[in-house]
């Protein structure tokens, strides 16, 4: 099964998931729905693929870390992550685009560049002040 | 059900070891079938391993690892659960034994991470994490290490002190423990409120520092178990009995749990391995705690039911971890300063616990008559965890 990010390569959209029989939403997406067990099929052949529904906008922060032991793809002198929670609830991590990051803090979530790996770029979100 | 004892334990150094994969953990094996006293009679081998496809271009390992020593036509499996592999191997072990499939299973946990630079190991566990909503942005199981502390320090007034403190036990039994791969003590003033602690201790995951995490580590450790019905053919050691075992998991992401601090598979993996026993948090006379980061050692003693939500603080403080304290934890060194070969962990710990259940730990780091012991080998961030409790009988 391949993963949804490798089906829409190219887009720049990051989604949550909404289960089409009771609405609930997802971020990653899973491949049954909690709640009613209905089924996704990423592929539509068999069942409707969960409606694609963008994140980004605002959140809160509930934590964060800056990390100076730098992966691969990525290029600056440290990087900082959240977890963030969005006001329907929904939550994500994210990279922290915020100079001096405080717990709590209303942040804005967008989709942007966050990795550039050999031949292959990931977009994510990005958490930038509100 | 079937009862299971640990009759022969093996461990090698941990530390950066230049052999082949399999190599190291036919040491561990072969350590432990000399404990027991055997050279062959093993019905059946569960090998735990993480990275020996990703790390070290190596599968079938577990077959490998019984022909290299000449175990065959013992039954063998790879057991690969993450960092929690080892603890699933046992499991897998005493399930083997319990249901009557075999008498006698010889449990090997390995690894070789050294081989590769210190970002590709961290890189190959992040591999553990969500594809697109975790890996992809980079996120590592150490930066999880620092958004966790953050939540807990700010919810708890967990300080800089009490995690250096936990580093200076974990260094200190370290140094006592002739399989550490950290040989070297460390100090309050060196690594806390010395003039150079930036230098010396720097951050790494904010707000942790260097000091607060494990090294990486090569090696392997093994064990040897029967049916307690059949322990007459053991008469090097006294079996030391597997109480309970536990397990639970959690969602894969992390923020995907309604309270990040609650790390419900470690307390769940507990219970379900208290109930087991038939014991609870009180009677346990020691710990191995997952402390890749030292952070979870606090979290897990919590957990686990030593001490209550944002307690364990105050336990430091009163040395109550120490070796000599109400509740020792990481008599070994633990993950930190022990070293974590990831697949070799989880039987390490059990190593561990029964070489202090047996008495036959290094002088100032044997607990004094210890009755239960209790290991919790944590998967992923907390999304796989086992809990093990080991009697003395
Ligand atoms: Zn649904």
């Amino acid at each position: 099964m391949v993963s949804t990010r490798d089906l829409y390569a190219e887009d720049r959209n990051v989604y949550a998931y909404r289960c089409p029989k009771c609405g609930v939403l997802y971020h990653p997406a899973p491949m049954v729905c909690k709640g009613c067990r209905n089924r996704r099929d990423p592929s539509e052949a068999v069942f409707p693929d969960f409606e694609k529904v963008p994140m980004g906008g605002p959140c809160r922060l509930l934590s964060w870390t800056r990390i100076y032991a730098l992966p691969e793809g990525i290029d600056r002198p440290s990087i900082a992550f959240g977890i963030v929670e969005f006001d329907n609830g929904l939550r994500a991590a994210g990279q922290l685009m915020v100079a001096d990051p405080q717990s709590g803090a209303r942040l804005i979530a967008k989709s942007g560049l966050v990795r550039e790996l050999v031949g292959r770029d990931f977009y994510g979100l990005q958490l930038f002040e509100a | 059900m079937r009862q299971v004892g640990i009759v022969g334990i093996g461990h090698t150094k941990f530390g950066r070891m230049d052999f082949d994969l399999v190599d190291i953990m036919s040491w561990a094996a072969l350590e432990a079938m000399k404990d027991a006293g055997i050279t062959d009679g093993i019905d059946q081998v569960f090998v735990a391993n993480m990275g020996g496809s990703a790390i070290n271009h190596q599968t079938g390992i577990a077959s490998s690892l019984v022909s290299r020593i000449f175990l065959e036509p013992a039954m063998a499996e790879l057991i690969e659960n993450g960092p929690a592999s080892g603890s699933s191997a046992v499991k897998c072990g005493y399930m083997a034994i319990a249901s009557g499939m075999a008498d006698v299973v010889l449990v090997v946990g390995g690894e070789r991470m050294r081989e590769v630079t210190g970002w590709k190991a961290t890189d190959f566990v992040a591999t553990l994490s969500h594809p697109d909503a975790e890996y992809a942005y980079g996120l590592t199981l150490p930066a999880f290490a620092g958004i966790f502390a953050r939540a807990y320090v700010e919810r708890y007034g967990l300080t800089e002190k009490h995690l250096a403190t936990l580093a200076v036990k974990a260094h200190r039994n370290a140094s006592l423990n002739p399989f550490a791969h950290i040989e070297e003590s460390a100090t309050l003033s060196g690594i806390w409120d010395g003039p150079h602690r930036d230098v010396v201790n720097p951050i790494m995951a904010d707000p942790l520092r260097l000091y607060d995490f494990c090294p990486v580590s090569d090696g392997a450790a093994a064990v040897v178990l029967c049916g307690l019905d059949v322990a007459s053919r053991f008469t090097k050691h006294v079996p030391v009995r597997i109480a309970g075992i536990g397990q639970a998991t959690d969602t894969h992401c992390v923020h995907n749990r309604a309270d990040m601090l609650d790390l419900k598979a470690v307390r769940m993996a507990a219970e379900r391995a208290y109930a087991m026993a038939g014991i609870g948090p009180k009677e346990i006379s020691l710990a191995e705690l997952h402390d890749a980061f030292l952070i979870l050692e606090v979290a897990e003693s919590e957990e686990v039911g030593f001490f209550e939500r944002g307690q364990a603080k105050a336990a430091i403080e009163r040395g109550e971890t120490e070796v000599t304290g109400r509740i020792p934890i990481n008599t070994s060194g633990g993950l930190k300063a022990k070293g974590h070969p990831v697949g070799a962990t989880g039987v390490s710990q059990i190593h561990e616990l029964v070489k202090q259940l047996r008495g036959q730990a290094e002088a100032g780091r044997q607990v004094a008559e210890p009755k239960f012991g209790l290991a919790v080998n944590f998967g992923g961030f907390g999304n796989n965890v086992v809990a093990t409790i080991l009697a003395k009988e």
